[in-house]
């Protein structure tokens, strides 16, 4: 059975129309009062002058974490490229010199452009060697190479970008901050 | 013989100056054309919540500032853009040349149509024999209302060619509704104006307004008229709500569907046109015109000859320009300081060009400043002039020289202040009533307007027979 909705009864004074006009009128010429005395008023930025304030847990261009001496946490175990669904992870791996870990990568490259930011690789890696915290949403090049971000450039990052206190991107294996997650990697296992 | 033509001007100010009006007032007209499209824009972003196209701007490398005057270079770079673009005819286009004349009669209808608005009070001058009248308006002719409306329906003359020889679906339809329009909208337009008419007993804008200057202001005289002729006029405009002639969402741009590069700026500068020109109708048939009291005030010595406005503003012409000077010079602190706060906030907002900005901003607020001292400074300077007539010629006040040129300039200013706000009216309703259907626009005009025209225009035929 059709549903009826019963069109708004309307008064004489809504009929005559004009008084609906004055009011429409003056709603928005509040608006128009509060944009020419009040600059704050406006929710638009002037891009690309000012940037929009990115969250830290907005899923962003990628970053490898470190370990402690400077060297990629990732074992490349191809968990991120098989969980990708772009299929934009290109991984080569190399022997590890280390004797705890296995392998190392010796090119992790994501094609930024095949990218969807799904945000499967940060789930899928098991050692939490991929975020996507870094901010930048907005990303410009000139050429399809400029946007495929090698190993060097995903690990071009500053710690004291990343505070401990922020809000990290996800909870993946070795718990929710950085320096936790080292130490619980320290102390509670012997691999 | 160059002697012989400098004597001649020198001898005939008012003819000459007469002469000058010609060009001089279509042409302050179309001036405020790119205000009135900044307008728009503007105030359509500022309804809207949002800052507008503001990125055009000139690079001053001496100063190291980008000014961008408030949007107004985006005037100059569409006039460059449409008129360099190729003037492309479409293959199926009439080839009987009414394609590319359709953009030219809406404009060149339009720009006749100042001729006959009085821009002025007529001033009185001493002659050989008498006394010389310079009149306000360019064209000053009895029918002067009625000449106005002939040549403001020969704008559709133009939609129509150009629509239907477009050989265009979407055209032909835009066509089809303005002409429509056309028909319903000017016989309202005609008989609320007609309440005037009556009231005054003449169609010469120069003696309507002159009326009002004795009088009271026409939309204190006529209400309703002013309500009923101002919402057919926007329909005559093909304005929002009644923009179904262009109705870019229903057939994609009307009329002008098949026009770009220069015959789009034609079309649109014609619309546009015809917005500033309802907007001095208005101003001249309903607000007063060029006076500036809804009420007359007391004149010292009244004569007949002269309407009771125009001559008390002669009288006090030192306090009238005061008045027009010291709002123009709070209007220009007002907006130096709200460009101030811009500068300020733009700042804190950490933009990478907030340099730049606020140094072009400081620019703006020291112009703005400056304009703002000036005024209040020519304001004080002048509040206590109060000129006496020079001569009385045959019964007429004679003023002469500065004090004519001064009221005339003040008077063209008060029109155009009139202007300016009936304009924003008609970018302030666009921007907040959503276009009628086509229907409700026919049953609008022809079962609300025309009647609500017709009942004024009765009893103001019932009130003028029993005052008279």
């Amino acid at each position: 059975m059709a549903k009826v909705i019963p069109r708004p009864d309307l008064g004489v004074w809504e009929r005559l129309y004009i008084g609906e006009i004055v009011k429409g009128l003056m709603t928005t010429f509040g608006h128009a009062g509060k944009a020419l005395t009040n600059p704050a008023h406006f929710p638009t930025l002037q891009y690309p002058e000012q940037q929009p304030d990115i969250p830290r847990d907005y899923r962003s261009r990628h970053r490898l974490m470190k370990r402690a001496d400077g060297s990629p946490r990732c074992v490349a175990c191809y968990m991120c490229s098989t969980a990708c669904p772009a299929r934009c992870i290109n991984i080569v791996a190399e022997e590890s010199p280390d004797k705890h870990i296995e392998k190392r990568p010796v090119r992790f490259e994501i094609d930024l452009l095949l990218c969807v930011f799904c945000g499967y690789c940060v789930e899928a890696c098991p050692c939490d060697a991929i975020r996507m915290d870094t901010k930048q949403a907005i990303l410009v090049g000139g050429d399809r190479a400029s946007f495929v971000a090698d190993k060097a450039k995903l690990m071009d990052w500053e710690p004291k970008d990343y505070p401990a206190d922020d809000i990290q991107s996800q909870k993946a294996p070795g718990g929710t901050l950085n320096a936790k997650a080292l130490e619980e990697l320290r102390s509670g296992s012997d691999h | 013989m160059i002697t012989d033509v400098i004597n001649w001007i020198c001898a005939n100010p008012y003819l000459v100056a007469s002469l000058l009006l010609v060009p001089a007032v279509p042409l302050i007209f179309f001036n405020i054309l790119p205000l009135l499209v900044v307008m728009e824009r503007r105030g359509a972003a500022f309804i809207q919540d949002r800052p507008g196209p503001n990125r055009a701007g000139i690079w001053i490398p001496g100063l190291n500032v980008r000014i961008r005057a408030f949007g107004m270079i985006y005037n100059a770079c569409d006039f460059v853009k449409l008129a360099v673009k190729e003037r492309f005819n479409p293959a199926f286009a009439a080839a009987s040349g009414y394609y590319v004349a359709g953009p030219f009669i809406p404009l060149a209808a339009a720009l006749i149509l100042p001729a006959f608005i009085p821009v002025f009070a007529p001033i009185a001058y001493s002659t050989a024999d008498g006394v010389g009248w310079l009149h306000g308006t360019t064209i000053a002719t009895h029918s002067g209302l009625l000449a106005l409306f002939a040549f403001s329906s020969l704008s559709i003359y133009g939609i129509v060619l150009g629509s239907w020889s477009a050989n265009s679906k979407y055209s032909l339809l835009g066509g089809m509704r303005a002409s429509a329009m056309m028909v319903s909208y000017e016989v309202s337009i005609g008989l609320a104006a007609a309440g005037m008419f009556l009231i005054v007993g003449s169609f010469d804008l120069a003696k309507i307004v002159a009326w009002q200057g004795d009088h009271t202001w026409g939309i204190f005289a006529q209400p309703l008229g002013f309500v009923l002729f101002t919402v057919a006029m926007f329909a005559e405009c093909n304005r929002t709500p009644f923009d179904v002639v262009e109705g870019d969402s229903e057939i994609v741009a009307g009329f002008h569907t098949e026009y770009g590069a220069i015959r789009f700026m034609l079309v649109m500068a014609a619309e546009y046109y015809h917005v500033i020109i309802a907007s001095a109708l208005i101003s001249t048939l309903y607000l007063g015109g060029y006076h500036l009291s809804p009420i007359p005030l007391p004149v010292g010595q009244d004569f007949a000859v002269v309407n009771l406005d125009d001559r008390w503003m002669r009288e006090h012409l030192g306090a009238v320009l005061a008045l027009m000077l010291g709002i123009g010079a709070i209007g220009a602190a007002v907006f130096a300081g709200l460009i101030n706060g811009r500068r300020v906030h733009y700042l804190k907002s950490g933009a990478t060009d907030a340099q730049e900005r606020a140094r072009e901003y400081i620019l703006y607020t020291a112009a703005i400043g400056g304009a703002a001292l000036l005024m209040a400074v020519g304001a004080v300077l002048l509040a206590g002039w109060s000129p006496a007539p020079k001569a009385v010629v045959a019964g007429v006040p004679v003023w002469g020289g500065l004090v004519d040129v001064l009221t005339a300039v003040a008077q063209f200013h008060i029109l155009l202040g009139k202007i300016i706000l009936v304009a924003w009216l008609f970018v302030w309703v666009r921007w907040t009533v959503p276009r009628f259907r086509y229907d409700q626009i026919m049953a609008l005009g022809w079962k609300v307007l025309l009647n609500g025209a017709l009942i004024n225009l009765l009893i103001t035929a019932i009130i003028v027979k029993l005052v008279r």
